[in-house]
């Protein structure tokens, strides 16, 4: 058969031009590498080999606490969260049979960011501050809950895929309104940080939100990547999923909740960030040249990391000592890799 | 026939959506390695039927049962080891050869993580090559034909291994060539692998002559269900589509279109299948058409009948009889242009050369598709033989002369 694969050049799928495991430990190796660059880089230059010392003995130095309690745990929370949202936008784009669709683009972070501005800016918070990176983490998921159940009732309704964006953009302009009136009536002094973190920055991470990140975040992912089977079911299709022995109705609630649930966690803690869920699936799909979730999954997991480390390292150095929203890096890229992709007709509506 | 054949079956089964009952007493009996058809007009209620068999939709009420089981009771999982299902919808997955594309059918049979054994492989291999498509196995899925596509989708039913595969209008937007390439291998599905094949079709004259059974739908009902030779009679077709302009011929398994009969009538002397051509040219240029004398075992005959033309006809015999002859001849007197087919004289039909001869003694012009000796119309109009070398030049020498 690898005859007649030779005979049709052109239509045939390209293989990798390295093996998958070559491209997974190049992955591996460059996730690494952004979060060391990220952790040496910064506004306070520290010599590497100073850098190692720390990092081996913590002290009580200031440098000590710039990298243990500034750097490294923004590090982690870019890799991990970029990780997480690109996984969330894969779903998304298995689930709705859709590939312009991610967290962002159907407003799953709008709601995610209405709910937490909600918190952030009424006097709720006041009572409430003790649990504050909690309390805004279910804040956001349940925003992400409520936008996601709004689309997808819509989408089961309508079945043109330019009609789900359109539904998905509108929801993500009504979270906004809401958000804005929320931000004009509130006071001065909420209203900063609640500005800067709607930026979205993996700034000011602690260790505490990392371990959320890792246990929430961490479970969610071995549950998703033990459904990766029935997820390459889902590519034909609910019909034929159904027809191959799949219980659609509990994996389809299951795929939004997970989704939804990795895009709200993510956007509570840093902030609402565009296009990493929509763009990185299809960087994997084509540096893997693979439509096969089983490689998708991990696969997106750490380009998204990468991706998205190192916009964040560009949005912190590149106007230095001014740091850039990581959301004006990321639709630096994104937007054009979406364009590139309705162009090359590799996406249909 | 025994009943222990029996696959699937529905008793009482009522189908339809939540509001509205689209089928009602339906009982069936799908017998094991058969091909099964359901025939009947758009909007019938094809899909709806297939659907519920399939589990996509559940029954309003009655029961269907799989194996002797009642179908509602199988796990998901099981029933997709048992039957499996080519759909309507489009499927348009990026990124997967034709091979990755067959082995998600694979599914219920591979571990939680859907990994390809030995096994599984083969099972994919034999799939492809069961459907000719040994040599798309390495092409991209979304780069290939609807036709190609098609056999694909099949494949993938197939690496299910199921005892039961049911298709909604596997042969919907084909080319003529995998229309006939696609039923025969589904036909082939049945004889070599026992598989029970049930297909919603839309092709009458394909279905009467691949199903062992066929089940006609209409008007929420099922209007008839059995051998394609038994149910499928001329009356029975015609009312199920509500033909009014074409006819199902049973003998010949095929339809034939009506001409509108609002031109010039023509009487054609025809014979052996020489006519039938030249009948239905003449009836898509909306000539009226009177022939004879035809044997009634001729083709022509068979042909002429589904067109509606008028035939005088006789028992086959040597020869033809006078009374057959007489009665043509008072026929041709009624019609504007006798053509002749070029039909063989020396046989069985020498006598119908008389209908010629008469026709130019009568005056009437003749158009002659033989090389026809002058000799025989001797005494004739010679002045009105035109001589046609094609039967499709027909038309265009009607307008001329």
């Amino acid at each position: 058969m690898s005859e007649t694969a030779s005979t049709m050049p052109f239509t045939t799928v390209k293989p990798s031009i390295l093996g998958l495991p070559a491209i997974f430990c190049l992955l591996l190796v460059a996730a690494c590498a952004v979060v060391v660059l990220n952790v040496c880089t910064g506004a306070v230059a520290i010599p590497i080999p100073h850098i190692w010392n720390i990092l081996l003995h913590p002290d009580d130095t200031i440098i000590s606490s710039i990298i243990w309690d500034i750097r490294l745990p923004r590090a982690i929370a870019s890799v991990l969260g970029g990780g997480f949202l690109a996984v969330s936008g894969l779903l998304l784009q298995v689930y709705f049979r859709n590939p312009i669709v991610g967290p962002f683009i159907l407003g799953i972070s709008s709601g995610a960011t209405l709910m937490v501005s909600i918190v952030m800016l009424t006097t709720l918070t006041i009572r409430l501050q003790i649990m504050s990176p909690i309390i805004t983490t279910l804040a956001a998921i349940v925003g992400a809950y409520s936008v996601m159940f709004i689309v997808v009732s819509v989408a089961a309704k309508v079945k043109s895929g330019v009609t789900l964006l359109i539904v998905g953009l509108m929801m993500g302009y009504l979270c906004h309104s809401v958000t804005a009136v929320l931000t004009a009536l509130a006071e001065k002094e909420q209203i900063k940080g609640f500005i800067l973190w709607q930026l979205g920055s993996f700034s000011g991470f602690k260790w505490g939100e990392i371990q959320l990140l890792l246990i929430l975040g961490g479970g969610l992912l071995i549950l998703i990547y033990l459904l990766s089977k029935p997820l390459n079911a889902m590519l034909l299709g609910e019909e034929y999923a159904l027809s191959m022995g799949i219980n659609i109705n509990r994996f389809r609630i299951f795929i939004l909740l997970s989704a939804c649930t990795m895009a709200g966690l993510i956007t509570s803690l840093a902030g609402p960030v565009a296009f990493i869920g929509l763009a990185v699936p299809h960087m994997a799909r084509m540096i893997f040249s693979s439509s096969d979730n089983r490689i998708l999954i991990p696969a997106t997991l750490l380009l998204g990391g990468v991706v998205t480390s190192l916009c964040d390292f560009i949005a912190r150095t590149i106007m230095s000592p001014v740091e850039l929203p990581l959301s004006a890096i990321t639709a630096l890229f994104g937007a054009p890799i979406v364009i590139s992709l309705l162009m090359k007709k590799r996406v249909q509506l | 026939m025994r009943a222990t054949n029996t696959v699937l079956s529905c008793q009482n089964l009522s189908v339809g959506y939540k509001k509205s009952t689209v089928l009602s007493g339906i009982n069936l009996d799908f017998e094991a390695s058969q091909f099964i058809s359901l025939l009947g007009p758009n909007g019938a209620g094809k899909t709806t039927l297939l659907r519920t068999l399939s589990r996509h939709l559940a029954p309003i009420s009655g029961n269907i049962t799989l194996q002797g089981r009642p179908l509602a009771s199988i796990r998901q999982s099981e029933l997709a080891k048992v039957m499996a299902v080519v759909l309507t919808d489009k499927v348009t997955p990026p990124l997967f050869t034709a091979f990755q594309f067959v082995a998600l059918g694979r599914y219920p049979h591979t571990d939680f993580l859907g990994r390809m054994g030995k096994r599984d492989k083969e099972v994919v291999a034999r799939s492809l090559s069961a459907v000719n498509a040994e040599n798309l196995a390495h092409r991209e899925f979304t780069n290939l034909s609807d036709g190609e596509k098609q056999k694909i989708l099949v494949a993938r039913a197939l690496a299910q291994e199921p005892q039961v595969l049911l298709l909604d209008e596997p042969t919907a937007h084909l080319d003529l060539k995998h229309r006939v390439e696609v039923m025969s291998i589904l036909r082939n599905l049945c004889a070599t692998q026992n598989i029970t094949v049930i297909a919603s079709l839309h092709d009458v004259d394909i279905a009467a002559k691949v199903s062992d059974k066929v089940v006609l739908i209409k008007n929420g009902t099922i209007t008839g269900w059995g051998a394609p030779e038994e149910v499928l009679s001329s009356s029975d077709v015609a009312e199920l589509y509500d033909f009014d302009s074409a006819c199902f011929n049973s003998q010949l398994g095929s339809i034939e279109l009506r001409g509108e009969n609002n031109r010039e009538k023509i009487f054609v002397v025809g014979g052996m299948g020489s006519g039938a051509s030249v009948f239905r040219i003449l009836a898509k240029s909306g000539y009226q058409i009177s022939t004879g004398v035809l044997y009634n075992n001729d083709l022509d005959c068979y042909v002429a009948e589904s067109l509606g033309c008028k035939c005088a006809s006789q028992v086959p015999s040597n020869s033809i009889n006078n009374t057959s002859l007489d009665q043509a001849m008072e026929e041709m007197k009624n019609c504007d242009w006798v053509i002749d087919t070029g039909f063989d004289c020396t046989g069985v039909y020498k006598n119908n050369l008389q209908l010629l001869t008469g026709a130019c003694r009568h005056g009437k012009p003749v158009i002659s598709l033989g090389n026809r000796d002058p000799q025989l119309f001797v005494g004739g109009h010679l002045a009105h033989i035109v001589s046609l070398a094609q039967a499709s030049e027909l038309p265009a020498a009607l307008e001329r002369n």
